[in-house]
C-alpha cells in the first residue's frame, strides 16, 4: 500500500543515544501535512470526517488546521488505513468493561514505528542508560493482556533495554489477571524482585506500573508493615488514573508514598501520559510538566472558543502524533491540562467532572 | 464576608457571613446548635402556622418587587456568585416566590398533614411536630431548593442549621437575610455556613446536636451522609434523579409547535438544566405534522434567539470540556451517519442540541445540551427509559388534556415521581413531593391524644 511506500523509514526513529536534534522533525510542519494527504487518501473512516468539515489536504494549510479526531471515535469506528487481514494487533483502551473499547489497529510496520518512537523519548528520561536497571513490571505479562498498549509498551522497553534484564530470570512482569479482568499483583513475586536484601544483582530497579497497581504494592506493604530497600540509583515511572480499581490519591500522596515505602526520593518518579489511540507518550519529572517527542506537537484548546489557550491557561489537550502513521496523527483527547510552553500539566479526564448536586451528568 | 454584601452593610449574622479567613471549629458548631435550639424555644415555638405563612408570604412579595435590595443584590452579584445569568436567576427566583400565596402554604398544610392546624394543636386526636434541631446539607447546584428547605423547616417551627457546599451559600444566605430583616426573632432560629463537604470533625459536631438531617446530593455524598448519622436522627435523603420529556404528535401541529418549542426552551433554560427536574432527553413522536428533525432544528433556533436574551451562565472548564468533547463525538459521528445532526453554538459552548434515532436515554453534560430522539410510538420511549427505571424524578408531557392524563397513569405506573407540562418541568408547586415523598410530611413527628 502506498502509506508502506512513502519513505517508512523516516518515519522509522532513531535509538536512543542519537542526537534527537538531527531527526528531520524541525519540519515537523510539512511532514504532518504530508501524513495528513496520506491519511486522508487512506483513512475511509477519517477521509469522512475531514470532508464533512470541509477539510481536505488542499484545505489545510498549517498542521494546526489538520482535523483532530475525538479520541471517543476509535470505540465507534475503524480509523485506520491498514486493511483487516494485515492487522496483527489492536489495543484497547482501559476503560471499564461494559463500555465499548477504543480500538488501535497495529500491523507490524505500525508496531515498528510505535515501538522505535516509544523506545527514544523513554530512555531519554533515565538518569541511566537501559543496561543499568533491572525492569519491573506491575503488570500482567503481554500473553495475558495482549489488547493492552501499555504492556506493549513495557515488553518493548524490556526486550530493548539488553543489560541488566538478561541478569533476571525471568520477565519482569509481577502483575496478574483476576477473573473478573481486574489487574492484581503478584505481591510475593513483587516484594522479591524489589527488595535488595532478597536479591543478589545489587542494580538499581525501575518499577513501571499504573498508578492503582502501586496503590496495590503499596497498600500491602503498609498492610505488612514493610519498607522495602531498593539499591540506590532506582526509579520509578508511573502512568494513568485510577479507574475504580484502586483507591485514588493525589498525585503527590501516592509519590510520597513510593518514597515511604520503597526508598524512591521524589525526583527519581517519572510520570507518563499516554493512551492506546497514541504511538508516542509524554512524560514529567517532579516538576509535573509533561513533554512529548520532538515528532509530537500538544495544543492546549479552550474548549470554549476552540482556540489554543494562553500559557497557564487550562484547555483540553489535542495531540498530533506523526508516529500514528497508520491511523490518525491528530487527536482530540477528553484530557484537561494546563498549558506549560510546549508541554502541560495534567488535570484530569473532562467527562469524570464531579457531578453538581442532584442531578446526574456524564454518567 | 465577600466585598459585594459588606458593601450592603448587611449585619454580620449567619457564620456564612464571616470572612473567608475565619475557621471554623467543632465547638463553634456545637454552640450553635445550642443556641438555635434555645432561641426556637423562646422565638418559635410559641408562633401560630398563620403567623409563619403570613411572614413567609411577606418575605416572598418583597422578593418579587424589584426595589427589593435582596433581589437586586442577588441579580447583580449572583450571575458571578451562582453560575447564573441575571435572566436565569430573575425568573426562577420569580418563579419560585410566586408560589409563596396563604392559598398555596394552606394548601401544602392541609396536603400534608390533613388540616392547615396541625402544627398548632391536637385535630382530631393528632399534633405534627416538627423537629427541634432541623440540619440541612444543601446541594450546590440550584439555589430553590435550599430556600425551600428553609421555608419548610420554618413551617414546623425548627431551628435549622444549613450546610452549604463550598461557594453555594450565597443565594441560601440572602434569602436568611431576608428572614432575618423582616423578623429577627425568626432569623435567629436559623444558622448558615459554608463547607466543603466530608470536614469530619465539623459534620460530627452538627450532627451529634441534629434530630433529623436532610441532604440533597450525589448518592454518594446521601450514602456517606447516612453513614455517619446516630440512629436516632431522623434522616431524608434526595440523591440522584434524572428528568427527560414526551412531546406527542399533538404538540407537533402547525398551530401548535411554536408553543410546544418555547415551553421545550423554557425546560432546558431554565436552571441552565443544571437540576435533577431539568430534561435531558426529549423523546419526540414521529410523523407529526411537524416531523421530529424539524422540532430540533426549530428547538436549536429558540435555544439560540433566547441566548441573548437569557444568556447561559459561566461554566468551568471541567463543565465547558465535557460539552465539547461529547459534540466533537457527535459531529464526527454525524459525518458517518446520516440520521444524526447536531446544531450548535458557535464559539462558544451555549447551547447544544442532537438528534439521534438511538432511542436509549443518554446523560446529558447539561448546561443547555439536550438531546432529540425520534420514536415511533410509547412502547419505543419506553424501552428507551429501561435503564434509567427507578431514577426519574420527572417527565415533562406535551399532548392534549386527555392524551397528558393517560400517558401521567402510564408514566406513574411505571415508576417516574413527578409528571408535568412540557416548560413547567423545573417549576413545581409548593405541594410538590419531593422524588415521590411528602416534602413536610416527612420533618415531622406524630403526637396522638387518645
Amino acid at each position: 500500500m502506498i502509506i508502506s511506500e512513502c519513505r517508512v523509514s523516516q518515519w522509522h526513529l532513531s535509538p536512543a543515544n542519537e542526537d534527537l536534534s538531527n531527526l528531520p522533525f524541525r519540519n515537523f510542519d510539512s511532514l504532518a501535512l504530508e501524513l495528513f494527504a496520506l491519511q486522508f487518501q487512506h483513512n475511509p473512516g477519517y477521509r469522512k470526517i475531514c470532508a464533512a468539515r470541509g477539510l481536505t489536504p488542499k484545505a489545510v494549510n498549517h498542521w494546526q488546521q489538520i482535523p483532530a479526531v475525538p479520541t471517543s471515535l476509535f470505540k465507534e469506528l475503524e480509523l485506520t488505513s491498514i486493511p483487516a487481514e494485515e492487522r496483527t494487533a489492536v489495543f484497547h483502551s482501559s476503560g471499564t468493561t461494559e463500555q465499548k473499547p477504543s480500538r488501535h489497529f497495529h500491523g507490524p510496520e505500525s508496531l515498528a514505528v510505535y515501538e522505535a518512537s516509544l523506545g527514544t523519548w523513554f530512555w531519554s528520561h533515565f538518569q541511566s542508560p537501559a543496561s543499568h536497571f533491572q525492569l519491573i513490571c506491575l503488570t500482567p505479562p503481554p500473553e495475558q493482556a495482549p489488547n493492552s498498549s501499555l504492556v506493549h509498551m513495557f515488553q518493548t522497553v524490556w526486550q530493548k533495554s539488553g543489560g541488566a534484564s538478561v541478569l533476571a530470570s525471568r520477565a519482569p512482569f509481577v502483575g496478574l489477571i483476576e477473573k473478573d479482568g481486574a489487574w492484581t499483583l503478584d505481591f510475593e513475586a513483587a516484594i522479591s524482585v524489589l527488595d535488595n536484601s532478597q536479591s543478589a544483582t545489587g542494580h538499581p530497579r525501575l518499577i513501571l506500573g499504573t498508578a492503582f497497581s502501586f496503590v496495590h504494592l503499596l497498600d500491602h506493604l503498609a498492610e505488612r508493615n514493610l519498607k522495602l530497600k531498593l539499591p540506590a540509583g532506582s526509579q520509578v515511572m508511573e502512568t494513568g488514573g485510577y479507574k475504580n480499581r484502586s483507591r485514588s490519591l493525589p498525585k503527590a500522596e501516592l509519590h510520597a508514598l513510593i518514597t515511604e515505602r520503597l526508598g524512591v526520593s521524589p525526583e527519581n518518579i517519572i510520570c507518563e501520559y499516554g493512551m492506546s489511540e497514541l504511538s508516542s507518550q509524554a512524560y514529567a519529572g517532579s516538576n509535573g510538566v509533561f513533554g512529548f517527542p520532538l515528532w509530537v506537537r500538544a495544543q492546549i484548546i479552550s474548549p470554549e472558543t476552540g482556540r489554543e489557550v494562553a500559557d497557564g491557561q487550562t484547555g483540553l489537550i489535542r495531540i498530533f502524533d506523526l508516529a500514528n502513521v497508520f491511523s490518525v496523527a491528530a487527536l482530540q483527547t477528553e484530557d484537561l491540562g494546563i498549558r506549560r510552553g510546549s508541554g502541560f500539566e495534567l488535570v484530569g479526564r473532562a467527562s469524570l467532572a464531579e457531578p453538581r448536586g442532584c442531578s446526574l451528568m456524564n454518567a | 464576608m465577600p466585598e459585594d454584601l459588606m458593601d450592603l452593610n448587611l449585619p454580620n449574622y449567619f457564620l456564612a457571613d464571616l470572612p473567608p479567613e475565619a475557621t471554623l471549629s467543632a465547638p463553634m458548631i456545637a454552640e450553635a446548635g445550642t443556641v438555635l435550639k434555645k432561641n426556637r424555644e423562646k422565638f418559635l415555638l410559641p408562633r401560630k402556622t398563620g403567623e409563619l405563612v403570613d411572614l413567609l408570604c411577606e418575605v416572598g412579595s418583597a422578593w418579587l418587587r424589584p426595589e427589593n435590595h435582596f433581589r437586586q443584590l442577588a441579580l447583580e452579584c449572583g450571575p458571578a456568585r451562582t453560575g447564573f445569568s441575571k435572566a436565569v436567576l430573575a425568573k426562577g427566583l420569580d418563579q419560585f416566590f410566586r408560589r409563596f400565596t396563604p392559598e398555596n402554604f394552606k394548601s401544602l398544610l392541609e396536603q400534608e398533614l390533613g388540616h392547615a392546624e396541625r402544627l398548632d394543636r391536637f385535630i382530631n386526636g393528632g399534633l405534627a411536630c416538627g423537629p427541634k434541631l432541623l440540619v440541612h446539607i444543601a446541594a450546590g447546584n440550584l439555589p430553590n431548593p435550599a430556600m425551600l428547605s428553609l421555608t419548610l423547616g420554618l413551617l414546623t417551627r425548627s431551628a435549622q442549621f444549613m450546610k452549604c457546599a463550598s461557594n453555594a451559600s450565597f443565594m441560601p444566605r440572602l434569602f436568611a437575610h431576608s428572614i432575618y430583616e423582616l423578623d429577627h426573632k425568626l432569623g435567629s432560629c436559623l444558622e448558615l455556613a459554608e463547607w466543603r463537604g466530608g470536614m469530619a470533625n465539623l459534620e460530627s459536631a452538627l450532627f451529634s446536636e441534629a434530630d433529623c438531617v436532610t441532604a440533597t446530593g450525589s448518592n454518594e455524598t446521601i450514602a456517606s451522609i447516612r453513614a455517619q448519622l446516630p440512629v436516632k436522627t431522623r434522616f431524608i435523603g434526595y440523591g440522584q434523579k434524572v428528568s427527560f420529556g414526551l412531546i406527542t404528535r399533538e404538540a407537533l401541529r402547525e398551530e401548535t409547535v411554536a408553543q410546544t418549542v418555547a415551553q421545550a426552551a423554557d425546560d432546558v433554560i431554565a436552571w441552565d438544566q443544571n437540576g435533577c427536574l431539568s430534561p435531558h432527553v426529549f423523546y419526540v413522536e414521529e410523523r407529526g405534522l411537524v416531523e421530529s428533525d424539524v422540532f430540533a432544528q426549530k428547538l436549536a433556533v429558540e435555544l439560540a434567539q433566547r441566548e441573548s436574551g437569557e444568556p447561559r451562565g459561566a461554566i468551568s472548564v471541567e463543565e465547558s470540556a465535557a460539552i465539547t468533547s461529547r459534540r466533537a463525538t457527535y459531529e464526527a459521528l454525524a459525518a458517518h451517519r446520516g440520521d444524526l445532526k447536531l446544531w450548535a453554538s458557535s464559539n462558544s459552548t451555549a447551547w447544544t442540541v442532537v438528534f439521534e434515532h438511538d432511542v436509549r436515554f443518554r446523560v446529558s453534560p447539561l448546561n443547555r445540551f439536550i438531546y432529540v430522539k425520534p420514536v415511533p410510538d410509547l412502547s419505543a420511549v419506553m424501552e428507551g427509559v429501561d435503564e434509567i427505571h427507578g431514577l426519574v424524578s420527572t417527565v415533562g408531557i406535551a399532548a392534549s388534556p386527555d392524551k397528558t392524563a393517560e400517558l401521567a397513569l402510564h408514566f406513574a405506573r411505571w415508576g417516574a415521581a413527578r409528571i408535568c407540562p412540557l416548560g413547567q418541568m423545573q417549576n413545581p408547586p409548593l405541594t410538590w413531593r419531593h422524588d415521590g415523598r411528602s416534602a413536610l410530611g416527612e420533618l415531622v413527628t406524630w403526637i396522638d391524644f387518645e
